[in-house]
């Protein structure tokens, strides 16, 4: 499903350039529950951000359910992250002036959903998370790991085969965390591909298959089950 | 994404900044409804000159003009009247003439018992009455049969009665012109209006004017044609009537009211144009402050436009996002500015006792352009927005 060929990430700064990435190779079947491990400073974001098409490679080639997406425009690229990837970040990012329900919605306006049908399946999607009692309320009304959740269920409202998730328990404390992993497992169990950054073992724990990045290359990728 | 979708979204992200969203409006409403102000009282002001210039309207006046040949032969003709009582029966004949308005006037010492002074005594008909508006404040005017006999009836001016009577009622009185008398039988209202003093006049019908000074003479001549669409054939036919019947090329002509209140408008439409302009600068202002604000909001929301792009925005959706954002904030401000500027207009016209007019290419025009000034000014912060990293705008703290 995601196929990095030689993937390789530089930034020029001054005169010194810094590889981030140095050729990647790194293939995540449908339906794999992946964790991408490594020390602040690996590389790993920048990873994460190339497969959620946030940014784009220097060299090599990205092959999206076999399509390569390396050369998409920025517009093809939007659509890839509106239709095909859900987003959960560390720090939730949530529109703050937005209700729930409303910060659930925004997905499918981008993906041209008629009204009626953007707020049936808003509600679904945190009823699925278990929040159907706090669709109306702001997020800061809400906990560390309500919000978190409904990130989740915006992440998977406009049904993506994958979902990224950067340090999604980063700001969480170890019970919510435990709940919030229950739900990545869930969402993994249903059919859903599933790729999420930490620094945690214990989270990473949660994963069928963990690469560990160091330095811009992968040093290990250890697969279990 | 539809732009009904767009349109409640701006709403509401300008909702959820009321304050700043009505202080960024403030100049937008100041810059439009100082244009529509001064557009309007302008044209209510212009209206005002012209009718008062035009009087009732549809009017020529005829005046003579000797050339140099009719100076030499007779240099005295400047001093004589220009008219005659044959004229008028002349022109009158002129199927487009609705009627001649015709005055003479002299200049003549009076007397009322012991009290003597000076005066404008003029000879009217009864168009003259009719036409100049001439409103009796006391007593009553002349009728059909005191224009027909020449009656010894006078209608003197508001200030005459004030020197001459002090508050007395002076109908009835007889006041003698030279040592002819003449009965008060009215007085006339004080003038209103832009041109309006008061000056010491005595209006006598015209046959009775005649039998005071003992001569024929029409010194003004004003026709008024059945119809605006007239006017001009009036004016040609009357002036070449006259120049045949006195034997004269061309020295009889008209001034054209009409002409002079066009040339007024002119007038007024350049200083319309110069304030309008100036109201104009103010609504330029009141635009860079819509960009300013839009680029502190862009500044301020670069974590939303940086979810929003994560969740699937194209660059072109949030570029519309914002511009749209910014063309309601002066479409509403322009809107309301154009209900300021019907306001204050209408308060400043109820005082200056003018109309205030406020055409539909006003209204239609003030929207328009705040609608473009919305799109100019809201391009360049739009555009910042749109061109935001994605990685870079969800770090931002």
């Amino acid at each position: 499903m995601i196929e990095l060929r030689d993937i390789r990430k530089t930034y020029t700064v001054g005169k010194e350039q810094i590889d981030v990435l140095k050729s990647i190779r790194l293939t995540i079947e449908e339906g794999e529950f992946t964790a991408i491990m490594g020390p602040s400073g690996s590389g790993k974001s920048t990873l994460m951000n190339i497969i959620g098409c946030l940014d784009k490679q220097t060299s090599g080639q990205y092959l999206l359910n076999g399509e390569n997406i390396s050369d998409y425009e920025d517009t093809a690229l939007a659509r890839v992250r509106n239709q095909s990837i859900g987003f959960v970040f560390q720090q939730f990012q949530l529109l703050p002036r937005l209700t729930a329900l409303r910060n659930v919605e925004l997905p499918m306006i981008y993906n041209g959903i008629g009204k009626r049908e953007r707020l049936e399946r808003a509600a679904e999607a945190l009823r699925k998370v278990g929040l159907s009692d706090r669709m109306e309320h702001l997020p800061n009304a809400l906990s560390g790991g309500q919000k978190q959740r409904v990130a989740i269920a915006r992440a998977i409202v406009n049904q993506p085969q994958i979902i990224l998730a950067d340090e999604p328990t980063g700001a969480l404390d170890t019970k919510t965390s435990i709940s919030i992993m229950e739900q990545f497992v869930k969402l993994n169990e249903e059919g859903t591909t599933v790729v999420l950054v930490t620094h945690e073992p214990e989270i990473a724990d949660y994963t069928n298959r963990t690469i560990t990045v160091r330095d811009g290359e992968i040093v290990a990728n250890d697969g279990r089950r | 994404m539809s732009l009904m979708e767009n349109i409640k979204m701006a709403l509401s992200s300008l909702k959820a900044h009321k304050l700043r969203s009505v202080l960024t409006m403030l100049g937008i409403i100041i810059g439009v409804g100082a244009v529509i102000i001064v557009v309007a009282i302008g044209q209510g002001g212009e209206a005002v000159l012209k009718s008062q210039i035009t009087g009732a309207g549809n009017t020529v006046e005829l005046f003579y003009q000797p050339s140099e040949e009719e100076l030499q032969a007779n240099p005295s003709v400047l001093y004589e009247a220009a008219f005659t009582s044959e004229d008028i029966r002349m022109l009158e004949t002129i199927p487009e003439v609705k009627q001649v308005v015709a005055s003479s006037s002299e200049y003549s010492s009076i007397r009322y018992r012991e009290q003597t002074g000076d005066s404008s005594v003029f000879g009217i008909n009864q168009a003259y009455m009719d036409l100049n508006n001439l409103e009796i404040e006391e007593g009553q005017g002349f009728s059909e049969a005191d224009f027909r006999s020449g009656r010894r009836a006078a209608l003197i001016s508001y200030s005459l009665q004030e020197k001459f009577f002090e508050g007395q009622s002076p109908i009835g009185e007889v006041i003698r012109i030279g040592n002819q008398p003449v009965e008060i039988i009215g007085v006339l209202a004080k003038p209103t209006g832009l041109f309006a003093f008061g000056s010491m006049d005595i209006y006598l019908p015209f046959n009775t004017w005649k039998m005071v000074f003992g001569k024929d003479d029409v010194t003004q001549m004003t026709l008024q044609a059945t119809s605006a669409d007239h006017i001009q054939a009036v004016a040609e036919k009357a002036t070449f009537q006259l120049n045949q019947l006195h034997n004269t090329e061309d020295s009889y002509m008209v001034i054209n009211m009409e002409e002079m209140a066009e040339g007024i408008g002119q007038i007024t439409r350049i200083m319309t144009i110069i304030i309008g302009s100036i109201a104009g600068i103010s609504l330029f202002v009141g635009g860079i402050g819509v960009m300013n604000i839009m680029l502190v909001s862009v500044t301020e929301r670069t974590r939303e436009i940086g979810i929003r792009m994560a969740l699937g925005a194209t660059r072109t959706q949030v570029l519309t996002q914002f511009l749209i954002e910014a063309i309601i904030l002066t479409l509403i401000g322009g809107m309301i500015g154009i209900l300021l500027g019907w306001g204050v207009s209408g308060i400043v016209a109820s005082f200056a006792g003018w109309p205030s007019l406020i055409s539909w290419q006003v209204v239609v025009g003030g929207i328009v352009f705040s609608m473009v000034i919305g799109i100019i000014f809201g391009l360049l912060p739009a555009n910042k927005a749109s061109k935001l990293d994605p990685i870079e705008a969800l770090r931002y703290e």
